[in-house]
């Protein structure tokens, strides 16, 4: 495989937080004599990301997610550990090294809300210096690819926040960046928006073989982009890989639906003899049983073989289940 | 250096400013206005006469072109910059390949254009009702246009340099408003420096608050002499390279400090 285009080691960023009981007399307290408390948002995380790759960056909120993007985009400084980003140190905020990133934020707008996204556009062309017939030549694409021809004109002010979002993505590409850094893309999208997000940025990921690293809280961002998930839990690295192998390692069964062509009687009973199935609450007709993936084949010959099955499906547990279950016990 | 995205800021920070032109075109007023109260007391003050060699006629030429020249070299910027720290907006500027430097000079420089649209029609109507007196030469117009350059320079990174002290107290703004102050008792706002007490008039001429404001005024007027004028641009020099320098000091070590809060 080829090198790896971001190498991070034992990167840690603690923040200073000024802390302050609430009420007057411990505001004129905190006057004279301020209280701090360290944070810790990213704790020794160490991963690398090999050029062309989509990484879902995953966690729930405060988890350190932001904190390791702002650190790899070169807004903040480290307190300690390093990280290379295409051969420079992000920090250090090398002009070459910002000409070949993107930071989208979903919650940040890098739009001038006064003015058209056209005339937004053309400013971060020049501040980018893009040649006149390359940035037309990818405005028309990038205008293309998200069918927003009818935004072009009007103030920022005036539009959606699906609008804005489009033109958010528009301004980080224009300057064709090798890496993206994806903040919360889709934060606060209809679902409709959201898809048209998601299938605009896996296209351009194939087309342009861009490096992406994605924080969202939708997981369907995350299943239908990013096929390597980083999992991030009190800013401790918890997972790093596959995404189907962290709902394997998290939920090592399958879930069996079925349905009997006629009633059968006694099926709890019957269920006895197989120890590693469970049966979930029927909804109607429909019965839902949960099965030791290493089991799934024995039992599901079994009931096909001995009862009346109208329709039998095994399905995996949805991703959000097993993804809650990291967030509540707090390690894979 | 990015001039060419420097030159496309300015261009946008202008039509992005003429949506709000009404806000600072009262702006622009609310500065006049106690520049002309003090024209209208050491005028009442001189009478028919003369006041340290200031006439009625004089001192309104001195507070007319001060009103011009204290809107050209006033730093509106800065108020801005403590507050983008403080809310994390600069975080925007910081990951694009340019200085942020370059969105607060491409401010003002479009800023000084909407306010001269407004100020320059205004005193000059008032120059027609009051008959100011100015005895304009060819010398001190020459020395007066580096003089007013410099001070706009000098009062942007000074106050530009107070300004980035947000990243570590989040409201240093407070500090713009000292300097604001103190520009206006020892800047030729409150009075010219000639008509300060003796004991503060040396004080006036060693701080940088004249150089940020009355200098030019009294080289174009004809208040100072050659030799006068010579040191005070030594001394705006000197004052000029400590506000850089400061301003490269304190923005080198805020960065690191810098939290990028939101997002």
């Amino acid at each position: 495989m080829n090198k790896p285009i971001i190498q991070v080691q034992h990167l840690t960023k603690t923040y200073r937080v000024p802390e302050k009981l609430p009420g007057l007399g411990a505001s004129v307290r905190s006057l004279f004599k301020p209280q701090y408390r360290d944070v810790e948002a990213v704790r020794d995380i160490s991963f690398e990301v090999h050029s062309g790759e989509m990484v879902g960056l995953i966690g729930p909120n405060g988890a350190g997610k932001t904190t390791t993007l702002k650190m790899l985009s070169g807004l903040l400084y480290p307190t300690s550990g390093q990280a290379t980003v295409a051969g420079f140190t992000p920090w250090e905020r090398h002009t070459n090294y910002l000409r070949r990133i993107s930071m989208v934020m979903g919650n940040r707008s890098a739009m001038n809300w006064d003015i058209p996204p056209m005339d937004s556009f053309r400013v971060l062309s020049q501040i980018y210096r893009v040649p006149e017939k390359t940035y037309l030549h990818i405005l028309d694409e990038l205008i293309a690819l998200m069918d927003m021809e009818a935004l072009m004109k009007k103030p920022v002010r005036n539009l959606s926040l699906g609008e804005r979002m489009k033109c958010e993505l528009v301004a980080g590409l224009l300057y064709q960046p090798d890496i993206l850094f994806l903040d919360e893309p889709t934060l606060g999208l209809d679902v409709a928006m959201q898809r048209r997000i998601r299938q605009f940025l896996k296209s351009y990921n194939t087309d342009h073989a861009v490096t992406v690293i994605l924080t969202s809280h939708y997981m369907a961002d995350v299943t239908a982009l990013c096929p390597r998930v980083m999992l991030i839990h009190h800013g401790r690295l918890v997972f790093d890989g596959k995404l189907q192998s962290l709902a394997e390692k998290l939920a090592p069964f399958k879930l069996i639906k079925l349905q009997f062509s006629t009633p059968v009687i006694d099926f709890e009973n019957y269920l006895q003899q197989f120890p590693d199935v469970e049966s979930l609450p029927r909804q109607d007709e429909h019965y839902s049983l949960r099965v030791a993936r290493s089991e799934v084949a024995k039992v599901t010959a079994q009931l096909l073989s001995q009862l009346p099955i109208a329709d039998l499906s095994v399905e995996d547990p949805p991703i959000e289940a097993v993804i809650d279950q990291i967030y509540e016990v707090g390690s894979v | 250096m990015n001039h060419r995205g420097g030159w496309a800021l300015i261009k946008n920070t202008w039509q992005s400013w003429l949506q709000h032109r009404g806000f600072f075109f009262l702006l622009a007023f609310g500065w006049m206005l106690p520049l002309l109260v003090y024209m209208l007391v050491w005028s009442a003050a001189a009478g028919e006469g003369s006041l340290e060699g200031f006439s009625q006629e004089t001192l309104a030429g001195y507070y007319l072109i001060l009103i011009l020249s204290n809107q050209l070299t006033y730093p509106i910027t800065n108020w801005t910059v403590g507050d983008n720290i403080r809310i994390g907006q600069i975080s925007r500027w910081l990951i694009q390949p340019m200085s942020p430097l370059y969105h607060a000079l491409s401010a003002e420089i479009a800023g000084k254009v909407v306010f001269m649209v407004f100020s320059i029609p205004v005193t000059g109507l008032l120059a027609l009702l009051i008959h100011p007196t100015v005895d304009i030469n060819i010398t001190n117009v020459i020395l007066f246009l580096p003089a007013l350059l410099f001070a706009w320079v000098l009062r942007f990174f000074w106050g530009y340099w107070l300004a980035l002290l947000a990243f570590w107290a989040t409201r240093a703004d407070s500090l713009l408003a000292l300097q604001d102050t103190f520009i206006f008792l020892l800047g030729g706002h409150l009075a010219p420096i000639h008509l300060l007490p003796d004991w503060l008039q040396p004080i006036a001429r060693l701080l940088p608050f004249r150089y940020m404001s009355a200098f030019p005024v009294e080289i174009l007027t004809g208040q100072v002499t050659g030799q006068e004028t010579l040191l005070g641009f030594i001394a705006l020099t000197i004052w000029l390279t400590l506000a850089i320098l400061l301003y490269r000091f304190v923005w080198q070590r805020g960065i690191r400090h810098y939290e990028a809060v939101g997002g």
